[in-house]
This record gives C-alpha cells, structure tokens and sequence, in this order.
C-alpha cells in the first residue's frame, strides 16, 4: 500500500493512532503508510468512523500519533517540539473544514488574512493577499461580509481561500463538501480542480464520491486502515462536468 | 409534584455533568458569603473598640492627677475634694499613688510610672488582664502597649529604680492612653510598693477616677469653674475626660471605622462582579442545553425554571458555607491586639445579617441569570442548538489596529473585543483590589512617617495596630477575590475562545503565541486596573480619614504598584492560560 515514489512533500510509515486503554482501547488509525508527490490529489475515502479525519488530524499534525514517524518537506513532525509544528505548519500547510470554522466576527477579507498575519506578513501585504485569494475564490464582491451574511458555499471558498493565504505545500480538507447542497458542492469542486491544475498537493477526506473523482489517487479506509488504493486518471483528463454529473 | 422531580432531575444532572463550573459558581459565593458576613461581624466589632475596653475595664469618665509638695497624700485629697463632691459625680476610685520611676529590662532604661495599685477589684478603672495575674506584692503589671514594644511577658523580671519585680500580667485600660501615644508607659504595683519607690527628689503623684451620671457631660465639667479651679492648682496635673483620651488614641491615625466600612462595601462590590462573571460564564454555555431541553418539548417556562434553579440552589448552598466560614473566621479578626482589650467574644451575627447574607447572593445570582434564562427560553430551538455560544461582538477598528500587531497582542485585543463586558467586570475588580492595596500603602507610610517622628516602633501600637491590621486584612481579601476573579475571567475566555483558538493553532500559531494572548488578555484590563487604581486608592485613603497633606506615599511606592499587580496577574492566568494553549485543536475542531 505504500508509496515509494522519490522526494515525497508527505511520508507516513506505520502510523497508528490509540484512544482509551484496556477494554476501552480504539485503534482510530492502524498501521498506515502514505507518501503524496508535489501536485498530486489524493483522496480518502471511507464510511463514517473508519478514521480518516484522524489520519487527516495526524498528517497535518493537528494530533500525535500514538506510534509511526510522519515527515512534512523531509522533516519529521510526528515528534518535534509544538511551537516547531505551529511554524511548520503555518508555512506549509492549508486546511480546509466541513464546518468551515471561519471566525464569526471577521470579515470575509479578515478571515483570509489571518494566517498570514500570524506569519508575520506586514498587514499591507496581508490584505493584498487576502484580496488576490478571494478574488480567485470569485468573492471580491463579498470582501466586507462577516461569515453569517455568506451562504455555505461562499463560507467555504473563503475558507479556501484562507488556506491557500500562505501558499503551502499542501492542502488538507476534511470533507470539504459535507454541509453543502449540490451547487455549492459544484462551487468548490471547481476550485479543487482549479488548484490540481495549478499544482497544488491536495489530500481531501470525503465520502462525497463526486470529490473522490476529482483525486489522481484514491484511497479507500475501513476500521482505521488502508484497504484500496486506485489511481484514477479522471482527475486530469475529464472535465468537472462529467466527473460530478452536475454541470460546470 | 412530577414537574418538580424533573426540574430537580435537570438540575442535579447538570451540576453533575459540569461539576468544575459548579465548584468555580460556588467558590465565588462562598468567598463573597464569607467576606460580607466578615464585613457585617467586623463592622460591629469595630465599631468602637474603644467603647468596648472602656466597658469591659470600667474606665473613668474623668481622670484627675495632681503631684502635691512631697508627695503628700492628705494635700492630695484637700486638692481633689472638689472634684468629688461637683454635680454629676456619681462615683470615684483612688486616689492611687504615681511614682516616676525608671524601668530596666532586657538592656533597656525607660522612665515609667508605676500607679499603686489595691489588689481588690476597683469600682473604676480595673484594667482588664490580656494574660497573667493580677498585682501581688513585688509583682507588677505592664500596660500592654509597653509590654509589647518591651517585649516583656509574665514571668519576665524587671527593675523598677533598682528594685527588682516579677511581671505578673499584662493589661489594658481606657484611663490613660495606650504606648507609646501616652509616656511614659504605665505599670501597676501594690500601693505599698509604688509608695516605696517615691523620693525626695521624685515624690508620689495621685490619679482619681470619677463616674459621672451622664458621661457625655464629662467635657462641661472640665470645662466649667470646678474643672477650671482644679486645673489653676499648683499640685495639678491633668485633667482628662474619656473622650479626650479616646481621641488621643484614634489621633496616630485618622484612619478608623471608616475605613473598614468603605473596605466592606468594596468587597461586596468586587465580589458582585465575581458572581456576575461566573454566572454570565455558566450562562453561555448554557444556549445549546436549551436547545435541547426545547426539542424533547419543555416549555419555555419550565427552560427558564431550570436554568434559574440551578443557579439559585448553587447560591443558597454557598451563602449558607459562606456565612459558617464568616462566622468561624471572625474571632480571629476580632483580636485588637495591644492597646485595647484583647480576645472578645466572637461577634454576634443576627439572623437579619445572615438572610441579608444569603439575599445578596441570591440577588446577584438570580440578577445575572434571569436575563440570559428569559432570552433562552425565547430562543428559537434550532437557532439554540446551532448556537452554542453568545455571539461575540465584532469591533472593526481594534481588529484593524490588532492587525498591526505582534501575535500575541493581535490575539490579545481580539479576544477583547469579543466580551467587553468580561473585560470591563476583570478591570473594575482589579481597580478595587488595586486601590485598597494603594490605601494600605498610605497607611503604612502614615504609620512609619508617625514612627520616625517621635523614635518608636509602633507595633504595638492599639488602636492604629487594630485598624492597619484589618486594613491589610481586607486588601488582603479583596487582592484573592480579585485573582479568583481573573483566574476565572481567564477560564471563560480559554472555554468562550475554545474555537478561534484552535483554529489558530491549526494556521500556524504556536502555544507561546496563544498563551501569551489569552494572558495578555487579562494583563490589558490590569493595566487600566493599575492606573485607575492608584487615585481611587489615594481617594479612598483621604475619604476614610487619612491625610495624604502630611505623608503622601512616596511616588516610586505607588509606581511599584503597576509592575506588581501586571506581575501579579500574570502569574494568576499563567495556568489557565497554558491549558487553553495547550489543548488539542484537532479534539475543538473535530468536536464543532
């Protein structure tokens, strides 16, 4: 199940992640190797409970794993000092949330801005940043609005949009599509395909199986373990309009 | 009966599911319960700690002394003849003889007056024993202000022009004032042994004690012809009435009853603030409950019922601990130590003190839970469950000046401007602590500027002892319900930030970054806290009688006080601060 292409921007070798102990004991995440290449999609799925927003957790080093070593750009995170990790992942890494999590008294703009100003960018830069995101997001026009006077899909293309801020490495989303209709769904599948194009590392959990087409590589999880992998060239060489069968 | 059952059913279940927040509800009321029924205790006790000895030593109303030609004991009575026999006497002790005498002990050679003394209890003026016996032949009894700054004990030897003596006890009496205000100091012996100390070139003094029918005319009796004749004898000495001895005690210092009734109404206020911060922090997490409870069909009644109950049973619970703590607490605060009588009885709390006790409580409680119980039972039931939080404010221009600034302070100011409120109810609580802390101050240069000035050490010192102990008491008091206070406004944030802090993490802040901001949270308001606190502890000061025109705290004294209070609070969030910086983001995240 492991990837052993050359120079991954992600590597886990047997990472396994334990919750409670004795009889109590759940293995969330068991025994799991992933390498993902610069521009490559991946995407996980699996039914509920199967452990792949823990893995997502994990790999973006939200969560120690209880045993397993995990490199980000060829440096270990798996057992590097917090305030290392932070750093780490404030320059390499995106995140992406089904429930969105921008702060509710932000604005649009200010929601975007944030993590480059938590870099240390100048608030100028920062702002024609944010400016520059969102106006690839297509939602220049809602820049002043806080988060309630945006409709789901809009909440989430900023948060996309704030995840990209720092231009990381990689992008992690955790079912990205889970509280949205069909056309928001169609919204930010279109970004998605937006970013592969333009080379971005992407790995989505989903169980959304319009998102998982969209991948290069597709992983299927169950009760904390890879059991499939396939790679999928649907990603890179049919529109979005037959992949989702919803219209571009 | 059945309603009943169920609300009793959801309450327990909630204080069982969040016990911590119960605890923190309850801690807060009981110090609160605690203070004010102090306060109340206090408050009579000091009401005249004077009043209270002069009782309990049956002291004179007017005290006559006259040194007449040798010492001469037949002269002294013709002197104070008419003393005895003016209107409005009512009844005398003495004369006892006075001898100016020079006391040696422990390397020390002080003058000191030994008063004879019969070892039957006098009609007036008995002083009242803080420990050991009464005189016995070649035993002596030390006034309690000049025991204390002697040092000396029963069982101590003294000498007494050369003679030596055994302190039998120490004691305290209203017919004089304490040491060091009255010197020299007093020491009572056995009328034949003070007789026997006298000399040629020393001779006796006599000191007589009159009762007058009605005490508060002491002053016209001084005053008038008789007094005036007495005073304009060559034998005379002094003429005092109570109230001018009582006056020279409370003169060290003018800060007295005063001072501990604004102290008092101080702490009802922070405490008030406490109550409203823990409350208004349960509250909040309360919205989705409701929610909840609406969905399986209670009504809003029975919604707001609950939340009301809950709080008021925590209330009633404290208060009752609360004013038990107070009670138990007292004796220990009622000790007036030198100077005046010594380990009263512990003061009596009327039954009206204790319910207006547990009404405060209540009070506050039901105040800051009504409106958030009304607004909850009002809530929409899906709009309850998909809030589970009071939305935070939104202040344009701080997140615009915020995002200027280094991280920490960044999150500092956000954080801020989600609850001005908290914010507002940490900063006033800090002010009163901060401000009764500059009081103290004031109070301590008065009592060392009083020091230097006349070369003693005043910790013995009665009355102006009494009220600087209970002034640091109460700061004392005032500076924990103010950190419990902070502590606990840190808490709400980390609980209230739980999500914009994870998601901060999750962007790349680290730990130290968000630490440091929840502290500084806190640190702004102590800031403010430190600058308003001064002048209002200044204020505070000059109001309950002291003179800031005589001795004015030093500026560096009161600069000091803006590092140590930062300092202070610092170190108060520093935990709960860490805990919320330190928590699993991916737990919060996941969880929303």
């Amino acid at each position: 199940m492991e990837d052993r292409a050359p120079n991954p921007i992600l590597s886990a070798t047997g990472l396994r992640k334990e919750y409670g102990k004795g009889a109590a004991l759940v293995r969330a995440v068991d025994d799991v190797g992933l390498a993902v290449r610069p521009g490559e999609s991946v995407a996980i799925v699996g039914p509920s409970g199967c452990g792949k927003s823990t893995l997502l957790y994990l790999l973006g080093g939200l969560e120690r794993p209880t045993a397993g070593a995990i490199e980000l750009a060829g440096q270990p995170i798996h057992d590097i000092a917090e305030s290392a990790l932070a750093r780490l992942r404030r320059r390499a890494l995106g995140f992406v949330f089904q429930a969105f999590h921008l702060v509710d008294e932000l604005t649009a703009l200010e929601n975007v801005e944030l993590p480059a100003l938590l870099a240390g960018a100048s608030p100028r830069a920062a702002r024609a940043r944010a400016r520059e995101l969102l106006q690839q997001v297509d939602l220049e026009d809602r820049a002043e609005h806080l988060p309630s006077a945006l409709s789901g899909g809009q909440c989430q293309r900023v948060a996309i949009a704030r995840a990209l801020a720092n231009a990381p490495l990689l992008v992690l989303a955790d079912e990205p599509t889970g509280n949205l209709d069909s056309a928001a769904t169609t919204e930010v599948l279109r970004l998605f395909d937006q970013l592969r194009a333009t080379g971005q590392t992407l790995i989505t959990v989903t169980h959304d199986s319009r998102v998982a087409a969209t991948a290069d590589r597709l992983i299927t999880m169950r009760d904390g373990a890879f059991v499939d992998e396939t790679r999928l060239t649907g990603g890179t060489s049919r529109s979005l309009s037959q992949i989702t069968g919803l219209g571009s | 009966m059945g309603r009943l059952l169920l609300i009793w059913r959801l309450v327990a279940g909630d204080i069982k599911r969040r016990p911590v927040q119960a605890a923190l509800l309850v801690l807060v009321i009981v110090t609160t319960t605690t203070t004010l029924t102090l306060g109340l205790a206090l408050r009579k006790v000091t009401d005249s700690p004077f009043a209270r000895t002069r009782a309990a030593t049956r002291g004179p109303d007017v005290v006559a002394e006259l040194t007449p030609p040798n010492g001469s004991q037949t002269r002294a009575d013709a002197d104070f003849a008419s003393l005895r026999h003016a209107p409005g006497v009512t009844e005398t002790s003495g004369p006892y003889p006075v001898a100016s005498v020079r006391l040696t002990a422990r390397g020390i050679d002080l003058p000191a007056q030994a008063e004879g003394r019969d070892t039957a209890s006098a009609a007036i003026d008995q002083p009242a024993l803080a420990s050991g016996s009464w005189i016995r032949p070649g035993g002596a009894v030390i006034e309690n202000g000049f025991a204390t700054a002697l040092g000396l004990h029963p069982g101590d030897e003294i000498r007494l022009n050369g003679h030596p003596f055994r302190v039998t006890g120490i004691a305290v009496s209203t017919a004089q004032c304490f040491y060091p205000v009255s010197r020299p100091g007093v020491i009572w012996l056995n009328r034949t042994d003070a007789e026997r100390l006298a000399s040629q070139r020393q001779p006796l003094g006599y000191v007589l004690n009159l009762r007058l029918a009605d005490p508060n005319g002491a002053e016209a009796l001084t005053s008038g012809p008789i007094g005036t004749a007495f005073f304009n004898e060559p034998d005379s000495q002094s003429l005092q009435t109570w109230l001018d001895i009582q006056h020279d005690d409370f003169r060290v210092i003018a800060v007295d009853q005063k001072a501990l009734l604004i102290a008092s109404s101080l702490l009802a206020l922070i405490a008030l603030a406490s109550i409203a911060v823990v409350v208004g922090g349960r509250m909040a997490e309360q919205t989705r409950r409701v929610g909840l409870l609406k969905a399986v069909g209670a009504t809003p009644r029975l919604v707001a019922v609950v939340l009301l109950a809950e709080n008021l049973l925590l209330a009633i619970a404290a208060a009752a601990v609360g004013i038990a703590a107070g009670k138990l607490l007292a004796p220990l605060l009622t000790n007036p130590g030198a100077g005046l009588l010594g380990s009263p009885p512990a003061p009596p709390l009327p039954a009206t003190a204790a319910a207006e006790v547990v009404a405060v409580a209540v009070a506050v409680a039901a105040a800051a839970t009504i409106a958030p119980a009304v607004r909850g039972a009002r809530a929409s039931t899906i709009s309850a469950l998909n809030d589970p939080a009071h939305p935070p404010r939104r202040r344009g221009w701080v997140i615009a000046l915020s995002a200027r600034l280094p991280v920490p302070l960044l999150f500092a100011l956000r954080l801020l401007a989600r609850r001005p409120r908290r914010a507002a109810l940490t900063a006033a609580g800090l002010t009163l602590a901060v401000a009764m802390i500059v009081a103290s101050l004031a109070l301590q240069y008065r009592i060392d500027v009083h020091n230097q000035a006349i070369g003693y050490d005043l910790s013995g010192g009665g009355v102006a002892d009494r009220v600087s102990h209970l002034v640091y008491l109460l700061s004392a008091v005032l500076t924990v319900l103010a950190g419990v206070n902070a502590i606990f406004a840190t808490w709400m944030t980390v609980i209230d930030a739980r999500r914009p802090t994870a998601l901060s993490r999750a962007l790349g802040a680290t730990p130290g970054q968000i630490s440091t901001g929840l502290t500084t949270a806190q640190l702004i308001p102590a800031l403010l806290a430190a600058f308003l606190g001064i002048p209002v502890g200044l204020a505070l000061y000059q109001l309950a009688g002291g003179h800031l025109q005589e001795a004015s705290p030093p500026v560096l004294w009161l600069a000091a006080v803006i590092p140590g209070t930062l300092i202070a609070v610092a170190a108060l969030t520093a935990v709960p601060a860490r805990i919320g910086a330190t928590r699993s983001p991916a737990e919060v995240l996941r969880s929303d």
